[in-house]
Order: structure tokens, then C-alpha cells, then sequence
């Protein structure tokens, strides 16, 4: 939750001047995240340990196998899905409400409150897929992680430590545990989601 | 006065959808017509204020607009609104749909609730004003939309095709509001219309525009004559 609440933070931004561009460089830089929405887990994990490793540009940060780059890694592997999905939504609400809001003499900050408030539906959606993506991530999580006992060990390192272990019925309950989590976290999202419409 | 001064306009690169285009509006209905993609919608959102143009000047009350600072900026634009051609309303209710144009300028909750009652009435829309807007039909969504705009009295009202996806009866009503708000003369209504019969009821000068400029101006009935009967 830590890792979309942060990607969250940086993505919004950046999706709503994506769409608000009206030059063609938007474009090629829309094809890039849409492009990154493929890049294998375990080679943004394997990026991230180049970067903050102890001879890595980052290194001196000391963040390898804490569970901070952990959620950063889950973040950063999640920003191109997110991005991609809420670019197209701002396209859509900026066209629409922030139009109808400067129509009716809202200011700027008042036009992005009105157009936020308009596409909430559409973010809580979208965050809930990122959340899938970033808690049923792997490769991430083993390499910067580390899955360390008690530490930096999450549901999925623990599900690829028992099945490397042999111990398949484990890996199957782990599994169902983790199934059940973000089942139970997206239909009390949606619950709340059709309280407040 | 909203002027327009030698605008050009292009959504991408050169390719210009209104070409040096200078007209004024004041004190008066002034209907614009063309045939589809002609510039109309685009034309009113640049005199609204809602685009900038690429080239040339937007004079409102004598005061370039696009030069201003951005909170200048807002204190002209309150004085315009426009609506837009399919009704786009926020979630919510109807009535904060009304009121949202008084609740961004600071009105209390009484004043603005005791407004949409009012704007309501008139319209002969109380009936919808707790019901959601996504319950409406297009026509009462219009309805909707029109009664947003005049609860802010606007020195300038553009209207981007009012009449459109309306029913016969809801059409008859909608002139009605808008001759009473022209016969009050305090606000400048544009319209921009196919309907000839609009621009002949409403109208006191129709524009014709063509291909993003203006092919021809005057009164409704040699205008129409000429380019539409």
C-alpha cells in the first residue's frame, strides 16, 4: 500500500501534464511508459541493486535490504501502469472539466481541485490495480529486498522460498493468504467507492 | 465588450482553424452559423476566454486578457461563461451542479441554496434539483447546464448550440428563458447555431463563418436569406 500511495504521489503530476501537452513529444513519451508496462520485474529489481548497492551512484543512501527500497523498487515498477492508465483519464476530464470549470470562472487551483474531485472514482480504480501489481510483484522484492527473516521477507519471497524448499502446500497457503488480502483490500475499496457516489 | 482582434487559432502546428478573425460582441444576441467544422465552438471558447489564441488580441472590457496575471485573469473570466454544446455536469447532485459557479466565488451555503431555488423556478426544474446528475435525460441535463450558467448572471453568455438534442417543448422553454434575458439587456448573449429559425428569433446580427474566417455579417433576415433560406 506504501509502495502505490507513493508511486501515487508522483504519477498524478505527471499524468495530468502529460495530458494537458499539446505537442507531439507527449505522445512519444506516453509510447515509453506504455513500452515500460513490460519490463520484467527482476530487471527493475536488478536496476535498483546497480543503483543502491555500496559502489552503486546511490550507495551511500545504505537502503539495500531495508524494506524502504522495497516499497520504492514496488513503486518505481508500478509508476508506467499507473501513468499509462490515469494519462488517459486526464486526457478525457481535462477536456471536459476543467473546461466546464473555467467556463463558470474557477480559477486554476480551483478547475484542478474540480477536476480531481471528478476522476477520484477513476484513481481509487486505478491505484487498487497498481496495488495487485505491486504486492504480487517478485523479483523486486527478492533482489533489493533480500527476504530477510522478519525483515524484508514479504508474502511472495516467502511463497518462492517454500516452493525452492519443496514445501508446496505452504507456497499454496501463502498464496491463498495473499489471494484473500487483495481481495479483501479492493472490495472494501469498492465499497467505500459506491458510499461516497 | 469582448473583441476579437485578428485571432488565428490551431489545435496542432499550422494547421489553423480560425484565421484572422476580428469581431466584437456587445450588448446585443449575435448568432454565429456555418457548416460543421467551420469554427464556431472554437471561436466562442476563444472569446470566452477558455483558449488562447496562437495569434492576435482578446479585448475584454478593454483590457487584453491574455496579458494579465493569473488572478486578474479569473476576475475577468467571472464575468463571461460559456456552455457547452452536450451538457457535461459533475457528480453530485443537480443542485450542486447549479450552485457550483457560486461556491467557487465564496457564496455562503444559504445564499447559494436560496439561488438554485430561485434559478430553479424559473426554469421549471425544481423537480431535479436532488435528484443525481447522472439520472437525468440530455434535455434536463441541458436544462441543467443553462440554469448554471444564468444563476451567475454573466455580463457575456456564449451558448454553444442550446437548442441541440433538446425536445420540441423543452426547445420552446429554452428560447423563452434566453428572450427573457435578452429583453433584460444586461447580458450579451452568442449563440452559435445551425438553426436559422434560432438566429431569426433571437438574433440581432448573425456571423458567417466558413473555414475558420468570417465570410459575412448583418442583420438575420439578408444574412439568412442570402446563405441558409
Amino acid at each position: 500500500m506504501s509502495a502505490t500511495i507513493l508511486a501515487l504521489t508522483w504519477s498524478i503530476p505527471l499524468s495530468i501534464r502529460m495530458a494537458s501537452m499539446k505537442h507531439r513529444v507527449k505522445s512519444v513519451i506516453i509510447s515509453v511508459f506504455n513500452a515500460l508496462l513490460g519490463l520484467p520485474t527482476v530487471l527493475v529489481g536488478l536496476l535498483l541493486y546497480l543503483i543502491f548497492s555500496r559502489s552503486g551512484p546511490l550507495g551511500f543512501l545504505k537502503l539495500l535490504y531495508t524494506p524502504q527500497i522495497i516499497v520504492i523498487g514496488q513503486a518505481i515498477l508500478i509508476t508506467p501502469l499507473l501513468v499509462s492508465l490515469m494519462y488517459e483519464v486526464f486526457t478525457k476530464a481535462l477536456a471536459e472539466y476543467w473546461e466546464l470549470a473555467l467556463s463558470l470562472g474557477a480559477s486554476r487551483g480551483q478547475a484542478y481541485k474540480t477536476v480531481i474531485r471528478e476522476v477520484s472514482g477513476d484513481i481509487l480504480t486505478i491505484s487498487l490495480i497498481g496495488f495487485s501489481r505491486a504486492i504480487g510483484e517478485l523479483g523486486v522484492a527478492l533482489i533489493v529486498g533480500g527476504n530477510i527473516k522478519g525483515y524484508t521477507r514479504v508474502l511472495t519471497t516467502a511463497i518462492a522460498l517454500e516452493v525452492e524448499k519443496g514445501e508446496f502446500n505452504v507456497a499454496m497457503i501463502l498464496g491463498l493468504l495473499l489471494f484473500i488480502i487483495v481481495l479483501s483490500v479492493i472490495l472494501s475499496i469498492r465499497f467505500i467507492k459506491r458510499g461516497t457516489q | 465588450m469582448i473583441e476579437l482582434r485578428n485571432i488565428w487559432f490551431s489545435y496542432i502546428g499550422n494547421n489553423y482553424v480560425i484565421r484572422n478573425v476580428s469581431v466584437s460582441f456587445d450588448r446585443d444576441v449575435i448568432a454565429i452559423m456555418g457548416p460543421n467544422g467551420s469554427g464556431k465552438t472554437t471561436l466562442l471558447k476563444i472569446a470566452s476566454c477558455i483558449y488562447r489564441p496562437v495569434k492576435g488580441k482578446v479585448i475584454v472590457d478593454g483590457v487584453d486578457y491574455w496579458s494579465l496575471s493569473e488572478q486578474e485573469k479569473v476576475k475577468y473570466r467571472r464575468r463571461i461563461v460559456y456552455v457547452h454544446e452536450k451538457p457535461i455536469l459533475l457528480k453530485g447532485k443537480v443542485a450542486d451542479n447549479i450552485g457550483y459557479g457560486l461556491r467557487i466565488r465564496g457564496y455562503s451555503r444559504v445564499e447559494v441554496e436560496e439561488k438554485v431555488i430561485k434559478i430553479a423556478k424559473e426554469l421549471n426544474i425544481l423537480h431535479l434539483i436532488d435528484k443525481k446528475a447522472n439520472e437525468l435525460s440530455t434535455g434536463e441535463k441541458q436544462l441543467v447546464a443553462l440554469a448554471r450558467a444564468l444563476i451567475l448572471n454573466p455580463n457575456y453568455l456564449f451558448l454553444d448550440e442550446p437548442l441541440a438534442n433538446l425536445h420540441l417543448a423543452v426547445r420552446r422553454q429554452v428560447v423563452e428563458v434566453l428572450k427573457k434575458v435578452r429583453d433584460e439587456g444586461k447580458t450579451t448573449i452568442v449563440i452559435a447555431t445551425h438553426d436559422p429559425l434560432l438566429a431569426l428569433t433571437m438574433a440581432s446580427k448573425v456571423i458567417i463563418l466558413d473555414r475558420g474566417r468570417i465570410v459575412q455579417t448583418g442583420k438575420p433576415q439578408n444574412i439568412l436569406n442570402k446563405y441558409i433560406i
